[in-house]
């Protein structure tokens, strides 16, 4: 008997705007419930004493819980990681890109002008640096064959920072969102977020999709429509329509981060 | 006695912050002439140009500046909403004709070196676009904060500017999106990142150079410092108190970065 689906979405951006049609009214109301739950269980967590600096959580502590020896976290996976992010900057404005290594180092040195991984890059061998581009470039193909067209319609921003301080900023949450479409107001849910990552999905980069939900709850007061990411190693993209309960098991993830980070320090 | 509002950035939060905002004073010729005053009595080897950024940084002497995307966005990104307001367009599309017209003046000329447009010509495709996205990131934070506002709002038509006389100081205040009213405006400033331990004073200072600025020195009923990065807002009331404390902080901000250089000069 044939079984009729949902047809897959042709494109990435297609994906992470999904059906209109379907679209959940705009929560407004959870924001406060996730700060109180978080507020509470960091008091909890630090036994009313609280630390001399600020504990800085970021998506990349909920990847990878616990010290462990991560090929992903070398510089040349990590230059990989921003070139291709910047790739992704580009196409968010629709540039055209014809030398996405190039195009991409150019744009990140005209940001950052000097630092620690840049330095790196200049280090580098003819062959090391070959290596890297040929690098960037496979994985830049792949995000331009899937992303599709950016509609500047649905609003596309890119690297959008968010910074929230909780328990009078002895905690600090920080994220940054790749990709971020739609718009918080509206009588509908409509912001999709969106990761590029260059290493394969794991268990981490959905914890860290939960925590850019979480993080963009809180800055905007506006629970988001859906969060994604996107494989450039493997082409593969997870989405999750963000929910109460995606919500909730991201601040309960965040606390055992915490705990993690307290008992470890 | 100065009171800052802070509130979380939601659209309910600001519409409560502009409508509960009290009428806002006025400064006379005689408050003018007592700031100019004060800042002749402080000594100064050139031209002094102060602002909430050297209110913040207690004098301290900024590195020179040079233009970057992060520099260029708000420029960009404001031109890009006084397009929007106009015309029916996106973000995205306001941004690039910003782009191309400030392009179009270097080509014909009229950009002097060190301009925003002599800047944007010499640098390759991919940069420029990396400063679009960086616009249209700004333009679209700008404008869902506009959304959100019940009232009719308008972008700034430029910062505010007022020179001292005779005191060879300018002072200069950032702002953003303003919300007129018969009782007065209430004036909007976005800011990136989180506010830190001075931002209130920096806010302060705004509000007094946006009153200076006024021809008939009318103060904005409230002075709101938005950061949408961190999701809150700080507010500071038109007060004389407020006037009054956001001068001392701008005097105080030239008397130390004057004992700096006269202590480098030593």
């Amino acid at each position: 008997m044939p079984t009729c689906t949902d047809p897959s979405p042709r494109s990435v951006v297609e994906a992470l705007r999904g059906d209109r049609g379907t679209r959940p009214r705009a929560d407004l109301t959870s924001a406060s419930g996730l700060r109180l739950i978080l507020e509470d269980g960091i008091f909890a967590l630090l036994h009313n004493v609280l630390p001399a600096t600020p504990i800085v959580l970021r998506a990349s502590s909920l990847r990878q819980l616990g010290p462990s020896t991560d090929i992903s976290e070398s510089a040349h996976a990590r230059v990989r990681g921003i070139l291709v992010n910047h790739v992704l900057r580009l196409l968010s404005v629709g540039a055209a890109i014809t030398d996405p290594f190039e195009d991409a180092l150019r744009a990140w040195r005209l940001e950052v002008e000097s630092g620690e991984l840049l330095d790196f890059v200049e280090r580098l061998q003819a062959d090391d640096l070959a290596r890297l581009a040929t690098d960037v470039t496979a994985h830049s193909v792949t995000l331009m064959r899937s992303l599709g067209p950016v509609n500047h319609y649905w609003l596309p921003r890119s690297a959008m920072r968010a910074t929230q301080m909780l328990c009078g900023g002895s905690v600090i949450l920080r994220d940054v969102i790749d990709l971020m479409v739609g718009t918080t107001v509206g009588e509908f849910a409509s912001v999709a977020l969106f990761d590029v990552t260059t290493s394969p999905l794991g268990e981490g980069a959905e914890r860290a999709l939960r925590y850019h939900a979480l993080v963009q709850t809180l800055r905007s007061g506006v629970v988001p429509l859906r969060t994604s990411c996107f494989s450039t190693a493997t082409a593969e993209m997870w989405s999750l329509d963000v929910d109460g309960e995606l919500l909730t098991r991201s601040a309960d993830e965040v606390l055992c981060a915490l705990a993690n980070i307290t008992s470890h320090a | 006695m100065t009171t800052f509002n802070f509130r979380r950035n939601t659209a309910r939060e600001l519409n409560e912050l502009v409508r509960d905002a009290p009428v806002g004073v006025s400064l006379t010729d005689d408050h003018r002439r007592s700031l100019s005053a004060r800042f002749r009595a402080v000594s100064s080897a050139g031209r002094r140009r102060l602002d909430a950024w050297s209110v913040e940084q207690a004098g301290q002497p900024s590195s020179g500046f040079h233009w970057t995307p992060a520099t260029a966005r708000r420029l960009l990104g404001n031109g890009a909403m006084r397009r929007m307001v106009r015309q029916s367009i996106s973000p995205s599309e306001a941004v690039s004709d910003e782009i191309e017209d400030q392009l179009l003046r270097c080509a014909s000329g009229y950009a002097r070196a060190g301009s925003l447009a002599y800047w944007l010509a010499s640098r390759s495709a991919s940069e420029i676009a990396l400063v679009s996205a960086e616009a249209t990131n700004w333009a679209v934070q700008v404008h869902e904060i506009a959304q959100g506002l019940e009232r009719e709002w308008r972008v700034a038509a430029s910062d505010a500017f007022y020179d001292v006389a005779s005191a060879r100081t300018s002072l200069r205040a950032r702002r953003d999106l303003e919300v007129p009213s018969v009782e007065g405006r209430v004036v909007l400033r976005v800011r990136s990142g989180s506010p830190g331990k001075s931002a209130g004073p920096g806010l302060r200072s705004d509000l007094t150079i946006d009153t200076l600025a006024d021809p008939q020195g009318v103060a904005p009923r409230r002075f709101i410092g938005v950061w949408p990065e961190a999701g809150v807002m700080l507010s500071v009331d038109g007060t004389m108190d407020d006037l009054r404390a956001g001068a001392r902080d701008l005097v105080r901000t030239a008397v130390v970065s004057e004992r700096r250089r006269l202590q480098k000069a030593a």
